[in-house]
Formats: C-alpha cells, structure tokens, sequence
C-alpha cells in the first residue's frame, strides 16, 4: 500500500515525496499542431496526452446511428459533440494493443462528450459537429482527468464558445481498514500505483453558472467513482476535489494567457 | 428506427412546470418509486431466475452456471460474467448488434456495481485451483423500458443471485464429481454485499438556469427524456458506496450529491428489505408446495423424551 510506508507515517510524504494536497507537475501547451483548428499537450506527472479538436464541420453523414445519441439531443438544435480516444499501445508499462470496441473507453468518451456538453455554447451550431480526438501516449493515473483537461485547452484553441473551463482532478480517500489512519485527509492527484491501491474518484468542475467566475459556486460537470468508499468520506472527499479542480484551472488559465501573451508579441513586432 | 423520439415540447414544458410544483404525472412524491414486483419462477428445479417490475418497466435475469477452466492469470476465481442486451421487445429503437449508447452504460454500471464492488464472492466458484472453476453467466432481458432501467437491472441481477443455487461439487484428489440437482441439495452463492442503483435525476427549476436543480427518484420514459443530468449511485445498505457516475449537461453542487447519497441508502435500505421479504416468500412456499426443506434440514433424529434423562 502506498501508504504503509514508513515515510509516510512519519513525514506524510507519499512515494513520490508529494503531501496530501499536492497536484503532479502540470504542463501543458496549446496550438502544438498547426493543421487542427484547436491542439493541446498536456502533462500531468507521467500521464501525457495530445488531444486536436476539429470543428465545428459539417456534420459527419457516415457516421453510425448509434452515435446520434451517443450526445444526446437532436442535432437540428445543438451541435454534435464527438470524441475519441486512443491508447497507444505502448502508453501503459505493458504493451497492450486496446481493441476499438473497449468498453471501457467508449464509456469514458461519452462522460468526456457529456462535460463537455454542458459548457459548450452548442445551440450556436446548430447541424454540425465537433470532434475532440484524444491520444494517450503514456498512462500513470488519473487518465480521464487529464484528458478532460486537454480537451478544455484544446477546445479553447479551437476557439469554440464555452461558458467556463473544465478542470478535472482525482481525489483519494485514505484506507478504510487501518484504524490509525481514520484522520487521514483524502489523497489529491492519483499517479498510477496509487489508484490501484486507493479507492478514489474523478471530479470535473466548471466555475460558471452564476456568472461571478471563479469565486462563485463549482459546478460539478464530472463525477466518476468506481471504487467502494465509505459514505462518511464522501464530504472531504468532494471538498478536496473541487478545490483541487479550483487550482488546476488557474494552471490551464496560466497556459491560455501565456499563448495569448506570445500571439501579441509576434503580431505586434 | 433510428432513434426513440423525443416527447413535443408541450409535453415538455408540462412536466417540467409541474415539477416545479412538486408534481409528477402520475402524482407520485418526487423520492417515491413506482410500485415493485418482484417474482421468482415457480418450477422447484429452477433458481436464480427473477422478473422485475417497477412500473412498467420490466427486466428478466437468468442466471447459469456451468464447469470450465478460470483464466490463466486469476487461478483461484470463478469466471462471472454479465451480459445485457437490448432487443426490439424492450423498445423499438434498440436493435440487436448495434451498441447504443444506453447499452454501454447500462452493462458498464452493471459490471462495475456487481462485478467490480466485488459483491459476489469469485474465490468460492473455484473447485480445483488453475483447472477447474465455475462459469457463472447471468443473462439479462429488457422486456419493457419505461424509464429508471439502471434501478430495475440492479435490483433483477442482485435478486438472481441471491436466489440462485449452484450444483454441489465435491473433490477427491484430482476427481471433481459435480452433483445433480437430484442427487444432492444445490448451494447458494456467497454474496459479500448486496449493492443496488439509485439514480437520481436532474430537472432545472426555473426557465434554462441551472440554479437549485429539482432532484427525482425513479424517473418514467417521458420523464428522463426531459431531464438534465442524472447520478446513478451504487450502494449497499451499509452505506458503502460502490460507485457514482455522472451523466448529462447539468452542473451539480457538492451539497446535490451529498444529499442524493443520503436519500439514495434509504432506498437501498428499503430495496434489501424487499429482496429478503420475497427471498423468504419464496423459501416457505418451496417448502410447502413440493417439500423442499433447503434450509431447515438438520442431522438431528426425532426423539421423543419419555423420561427426563438423568
């Protein structure tokens, strides 16, 4: 358990030497391809994702019926948000080549679909679709968080109206069978051999809603949790996670703000 | 069909407005669920076959069990394994082979709640550790989709599987006899909890804000075709959640889910009772009808005491 250590019960350092409350490394870059009309890469710790996003097109005619519905709402009102992920197959330390009919991924590309749903400003296309597609190059915990982050960034590259960022984060609770840990405060951005070990769960949040930004109320736009934790824990839990979106969102605004700060100067000089 | 149509928009703005007057179509309190059936099949010989009803939607799960080799990585469990399709009978936009969206979460959550929460316990399906275990297999039928499938499949799976009795097996050596049904009693299965899904859905109170969603249990057809979001919660009457997971455009507070959880163990409390008060239905009425003594049988002769020994 990662959390047996020793350091950890006398420092409260986990393995990679963070506290309780520490995010991973965060960086990330926007515009990173020129072909797409909106491109991010973003690194958090050891998970590193590139995501384009192309659109809003006109919309895809060969696509399934089945994806009709995969965004919901009729498509003569909204646009149509589309996303697709790819595991490379040397993205975990297993090589292992992920067959297109992964449940688990489908199922993780219609919660991207549905956040995104959400913030995007989709009724101003109406018969078209945004496609967000997402490549994993390397794995090491809180997958779907950083890709709803890339998306974020990738989509305000694109320029597609949104009322807010999403900004995800994974949040853990500490172990429930050791009595002498009961205090212990839930654990913030998960690398990979901690959410084997941990129950923990994904939270996505947006600022917007109430229209006072950032200090106003969180919305949670994401929630996944697909370990068993105690109710109890579910308060600190929710408390942590939504703070902890909070400062990831200052640190994908630093990123948009420092691209647009490059864009100026060269098209002032 | 491609698609299920959605309801007009009078239909719409109807339910949505007497929501925000407390009211439901059918005049039911926003937490209350439609009346439950739960049925068990009447053949002696069959178990672990249950028809759900909470309205009118209506799931049928089959559960079977059969000796086949675990897989190579996991010698000491049994193989589980859930399967759901939706079919034409279910609703006409489902067709046979084509993934809807519905169907992918629906079987995920399944699995996760079921399979991943580790209620059933796979270590006691193994037999001969690496050869030979059990192939469980539960099968389920939508035959009618009238909103809140998540709760019905939940409550039909778990139910099965409470009910279900596996054949005996004994082992001698590198001999595995595997009992018939006639031959010895059948065993139930080890549950380690019984996890059930609430989902709770998501309705704006006023005109396209997002301020203080309307919060209802137990949703029909046209109503979740109205709604803005939905948090599907899994969890067993201890409180111990399995699993939550977020769907829809709707942006939720913290207190929203921490509220939703807490309505949610009240009916997962209230869906326990239900299962055990029909498992023992069942029981008694077995061993009425056709003399089936399951669980009372004892080793103990009948004696009568004439004299106080001693």
């Amino acid at each position: 358990m990662p959390l047996d250590t020793s350091t950890y019960a006398l420092a409260h350092l986990r393995l990679d030497g963070r506290r309780w409350n520490e995010l991973r490394h965060l960086h990330a870059q926007i515009s990173t391809q020129a072909s797409s009309d909106g491109s991010s890469y973003l690194e958090q710790g050891n998970t590193k994702i590139l995501c384009t996003v192309s659109g809003p097109q006109e919309q895809r005619r060969n696509a399934p019926g089945g994806r009709q519905q995969q965004a919901g709402a009729g498509s003569d009102t909204e646009a149509q948000i589309v996303v697709e992920m790819n595991l490379a197959a040397f993205s975990s330390t297993d090589r292992k080549k992920r067959a297109r009919s992964d449940k688990r991924v489908q199922e993780m590309q219609f919660t991207i679909a549905e956040a995104f749903r959400g913030t995007l400003f989709t009724n101003l296309y109406p018969h078209s679709t945004i496609t967000i597609t997402l490549h994993v190059l390397s794995q090491d915990g809180s997958l779907l968080t950083a890709c709803l982050n890339a998306a974020t960034l990738a989509l305000v590259d694109a320029g597609i109206p949104m009322s807010d960022y999403v900004s995800a984060v994974t949040v853990a609770s500490a172990p429930s069978s050791d009595q002498s840990l009961d205090e212990v405060d839930p654990l913030l951005d998960l690398n990979g051999l901690e959410e084997q070990e941990l129950p923990f769960m994904t939270v996505g949040t947006t600022a917007a809603g109430t229209g006072e930004g950032v200090e106003g109320e969180a919305k949670i736009m994401v929630l996944v949790m697909e370990t068993k934790v105690q109710m109890g824990r579910l308060e600190a839990m929710l408390s942590v996670g939504v703070d902890g979106c909070r400062r990831v969102r200052g640190l994908l605004d630093d990123v948009v703000r420092t691209q647009g700060r490059r864009v100026m100067e060269n098209k002032i000089s | 069909m491609p698609s299920e149509p959605l309801p007009p928009n009078p239909n719409r703005e109807f339910i949505l407005s007497a929501l925000r007057q407390n009211t439901r179509l059918d005049s039911r309190a926003l937490d209350a669920y439609r009346p439950i059936s739960l049925r068990f099949p009447s053949d002696p010989d069959t178990y672990g076959q249950t028809d759900v009803r909470i309205g009118k939607t209506r799931v049928l799960c089959s559960i079977s069990c059969d000796v086949g080799a675990p897989y190579p990585d996991r010698k000491f469990d049994g193989v589980f394994s859930i399967t759901c399709e939706l079919g034409p009978m279910g609703s006409p936009s489902w067709e046979i082979g084509r993934q809807d969206q519905t169907e992918i979460v629906l079987s995920r959550l399944l699995e996760k709640t079921v399979r991943r929460s580790g209620a059933l316990d796979t270590e006691s399906l193994c037999i001969v550790a690496g050869q030979k275990c059990f192939h469980l297999r539960a099968d389920l039928h939508i035959l009618d989709n009238d909103g809140n499938l998540l709760d019905t499949a939940t409550l039909a799976l778990v139910a099965a599987l409470l009910h279900f009795k596996r054949p005996d097996v004994s082992v001698e050596g590198e001999e595995i006899t595997v009992y018939d049904v006639r031959e010895r009693e059948p065993v139930k299965l080890t549950l380690t909890h019984t996890p059930f899904i609430i989902t709770t859905s998501f309705y704006p109170s006023q005109h396209r804000s997002d301020h203080d969603l309307i919060a209802v249990l137990d949703t029909t057809l046209e109503e979740e075709q109205c709604r803005s979001g939905s948090l599907a919660i899994s969890l067993n009457r201890h409180g111990e959640v399995c699993n939550l997971a977020k769907y829809g455009s709707c942006g939720l507070e913290g207190l929203s889910v921490l509220t939703a959880v807490n309505m949610a163990l009240d009916k997962a409390k209230m869906f326990d009772r239900l299962v055990k008060e029909r498992l023992d239905e069942d029981e008694k009425m077995r061993a009425e009808v056709f003399g089936r003594k399951g669980v009372d049988l004892s080793a103990e002769n009948e004696r009568v005491m004439e004299r106080p020994v001693g």
